[in-house]
């Protein structure tokens, strides 16, 4: 075997402390007596070209590098192998100018490390194989789990790329938890007005064709792999014609079953058939099955009889179907919901009236909501005090240890709301910390400062505090033992993942965190990313944020969409993966065990494990606990490694 | 070379590609000299170290091996080193029963921003290994045991 040694100098860095005649004088001593070729700066356009052709010259058959270190240019050298007709994996580098000239004292000393480290190169690169880029077609369209802002942006974006996008919410409407809301802070703009030109676009925009939204649905199943995943997706019976519903409402007028809605916190009725709230999207009821009549046996017909649009409009024998997409990508946008404060102690949520958390009060506050946006007491009394508690279940080990960084937010937008609408009415906030992060979210936190009405208490653990009814059956806020009145007491509690994060983390394989949001494949670097290949993260299921982040975050998701599956392109894997070896295989399934990217399977009618090479990313752990010895890791077999630590003792 | 005994060991240091060779490439950039006595071999996680790598060194005349990981939480491959110290533990007691100190063969932790401490870590194995001395060789069948192209039977769960 011809073996080529080729020596950089990397000008005096290496030169100064390595002697290449000296590794000239000993590779006559190595296994197949490689040649050796010392060059100045490989790496250089200059050094590239001489390599390239002393390698078109030499036709060595393995090829050893010692320079600077392999994170810096193995890739460089690999595409100057290729450049010269040769597999790129047949190159071996050594690491002579970082961990060794750099960092030795004595030449002498410098150059025997370096040699030995050669020597281990040069028996190991003996065993290396040829490794191809296996080819794999892909499909660039994308399931989108999630209709609110995240997953509303990533599935338009996608589509006015040119994707298909199958964007599946689970409620019968899109737009989320803020299309709930009136107002939004920083800036007290309309929330449904400000998400109108989104919903629009995404229903009946021009790029509106390539998105099949499927309200009322959840994914059950997922099979494959990235660029070729199957989804199996459930869909619930809506009773009502999406495509022939002209939203008029005559259907839930003539139902006579009632049940609370909710969507509007429960505080409101509404219809077996109905709309979740007044202006929703699209703009179509829909039938609570066992709140229906017919559900208890009666034969009533009273919305299909009163529907003008004809008879197929609401069919009330509709049942469940699943359906299956073929799809490349997958975006979790499956966003956030509220801490139950029920489950903090002394808050009175559920058990004491006029106490509700903040998503109960932002339906109050909006104009389709319960009290069509007055801010009343239960008995329609304006309030004369409000408590807003801040901080609960969050940032206590009791609770939740976060920060969920939103919610003094939006507590100063209630403050500026409910000041509006009640100029008189004292507004007491208790606060742990304080948090008003950015350029825009000081403006509401200073009219709240400077509002003569308010007053800003703080507190140290939750259970200073206490909400009871007093003698005289108004409520009450205790703070350290201080009483304040209080008609009507608003809860902040922690940003929570929404319900279904957990089967959907089972479903996917894709990891959570301790507090149960999705976790990013790396928190900065790679933070639309899941620990799952192909499976993207974006919004508030990946930890608490405002609409602003949550946008930005289903953008993002998308850029790693258009970067890695482009229609007609075919993805390379990388080949440094692990190989099964069936015939050693004896079925034990352990590596099944090891293996952090579910890569591997098990044919239970061979008996065999096997690993997918597209999921696989050449760790290897497997491969060392093998019992068998049945799993090769490409490119760092037991071979290898033993002739290189043979090598560099010798 | 430094020390009077003219002992100088031979030490294998396995280092994973992301953090640990990160941080001896970081060491290297800061110019800062470490004895040279670590042979380097490079391996994509600390997961992928066989313990039979480390007794074959043992074997093949290393006086100690070095296993360098990401740290607890920052493994490139989420959880190989996590393996590789469960492994670490058990070869830990093998040598231990082989006679074999258990300083010569040290797990540590380096992320690729610590050169410092990677320089601290090669001082501190060198300066140990050299204070117990050769490795008496083992005996020669022993070696025939351990064959570069045989099945790596681990000696560690999983």
């Amino acid at each position: 075997m011809k073996i080529g040694i080729y020596f950089c100098n990397c000008g005096s860095n290496i030169a100064d402390k390595i002697s290449s005649a000296a590794v000239i004088e000993a590779a006559r001593s190595f296994p197949d007596q490689p040649f050796v070729n010392i060059l100045d700066f490989i790496c250089s356009e200059d050094g590239r070209l001489r390599f390239e052709e002393s390698l078109k010259s030499e036709q060595p058959d393995r090829v050893v590098v010692a320079a600077c270190s392999p994170r810096d240019h193995e890739a460089t050298f690999r595409r100057c192998m290729t450049a010269a007709g040769m597999n790129p994996y047949l190159l071996q580098m050594v690491n002579i100018r970082e961990q060794v000239a750099w960092v030795t004292e004595d030449p002498q000393v410098a150059t025997d490390k370096a040699i030995r480290a050669i020597r281990g190169a040069v028996g190991r690169v003996r065993l290396q194989q040829p490794l191809e880029r296996k080819q794999l077609e892909v499909c660039p369209d994308a399931l989108v789990i999630g209709a609110g802002p995240a997953g509303m942006k990533a599935a338009l974006s996608l589509a006015e790329a040119g994707r298909s996008v199958v964007l599946v919410e689970r409620t019968p409407f899109i737009g989320g938890l803020p299309v709930r809301f009136e107002e939004l802070f920083p800036a007290l703009e309309c929330a449904p007005c400000m998400l109108e030109p989104l919903m629009g676009d995404l229903l009946h925009g021009d790029c509106a064709g390539r998105i099949e939204l499927m309200t009322m649905a959840e994914l059950v199943e997922v099979t494959g792999f990235y660029g070729n995943f199957i989804a199996k997706i459930r869909q619930k019976p809506r009773q009502v014609s999406l495509h022939d519903c002209i939203g008029c409402g005559e259907c839930a007028a003539a139902c006579p079953a009632t049940t609370m809605n909710g969507f509007n916190s429960s505080a409101s009725e509404r219809k077996a058939i109905d709309f979740a709230f007044a202006g929703v999207l699209p703009n179509a009821p829909f039938l609570l099955e066992g709140v229906c009549v017919r559900s208890k046996g009666e034969d009533c017909r009273a919305c299909k009889d009163a529907c003008p649009m004809g008879a197929d409009v609401i069919n009330l024998e509709e049942v469940e179907t699943v359906v299956e997409r073929r799809i490349g990508s997958i975006i979790l946008a499956t966003g956030a919901g509220l801490y139950d404060a029920a489950h903090v102690p002394g808050m009175g949520l559920g058990s004491l009236p006029d106490v509700y958390d903040a998503l109960q009060f932002e339906r109050m506050l909006s104009s389709t909501g319960p009290t069509s946006g007055e801010i009343m007491t239960a008995n329609g009394s304006a309030p004369a005090s409000v408590a807003i508690i801040h901080c609960v279940g969050s940032l206590d080990e009791d609770h939740n240890p976060y920060c969920s960084g939103i919610c003094c937010q939006y507590a100063f937008k209630f403050n500026h709301l409910i000041s509006a609408k009640l100029p008189d009415t004292i507004i007491t906030h208790y606060h742990r910390e304080l948090t008003v992060p950015g350029k825009e979210a000081h403006t509401l936190f200073q009219q709240a400062v400077q509002n003569t009405n308010t007053c800003l208490k703080r507190y140290e653990r939750i259970t200073d505090l206490a909400v009871s009814l007093a003698d005289d059956g108004r409520l009450q806020v205790s703070a350290h033992g201080e009483l304040e009145p209080a008609d009507l007491v608003i809860l902040c509690p922690a940003v929570i993942p929404a319900a279904g994060a957990d089967s959907l983390s089972a479903l996917l394989d894709v990891s959570r965190d301790s507090s149960g949001f999705f976790r990013e494949l790396h928190g900065r670097l790679d933070a639309a990313q899941s620990t799952i290949k192909g499976v993207y993260l974006a919004g508030a299921c990946q930890g608490p944020m405002d609409i602003q982040k949550a946008m930005l975050a289903g953008m993002a998701s998308v850029g790693h969409t258009l970067a890695g599956l482009q229609p007609g392109r075919i993805i390379e894997i990388e080949p440094i993966t692990a190989e099964v070896d069936e015939t050693r295989c004896a079925g034990c399934r352990l590596c099944i065990s090891v293996c952090p990217y579910h890569a591997i399977t098990f044919d239970t009618e061979q008996n065999r494990s096997r690993v997918n090479a597209v999921l696989c990313h050449g760790c290897g752990t497997c491969v060392t606990a093998c019992p068998a010895g049945a799993i090769n890791g490409h490119h760092f077999t037991n071979a290898q490694i033993m002739a290189e630590i043979e090598g560099v003792l010798k | 070379m430094t020390e009077s005994n003219g002992f100088e060991p031979k030490i294998i240091g396995f280092f994973c590609n992301w953090c640990s060779y990160a941080g001896a490439d970081k060491a290297g950039g800061m110019q800062q000299a470490y004895p040279p006595n670590v042979q380097v071999i490079r391996v994509m996680c600390s997961g992928r170290v066989d313990p039979q790598f480390i007794l074959s060194a043992l074997v093949k005349g290393a006086d100690g091996v070095i296993v360098l990981a990401c740290h607890p939480g920052d493994c490139h491959y989420k959880e190989g080193n996590c393996r590789a110290l469960q492994r670490h533990r058990l070869l830990l007691l093998m040598l231990e029963q082989l006679g074999i100190e258990k300083e010569r063969c040290r797990l540590d932790y380096v992320s690729a921003g610590e050169g410092e401490k990677f320089n601290r870590v090669i001082h501190e194995m060198v300066a140990a290994v050299r204070t117990l001395g050769p490795l008496m060789p083992l005996p020669e069948h022993d070696s025939h045991t351990i064959r570069s192209d045989a099945p790596m039977s681990s000696v560690a769960a999983p």
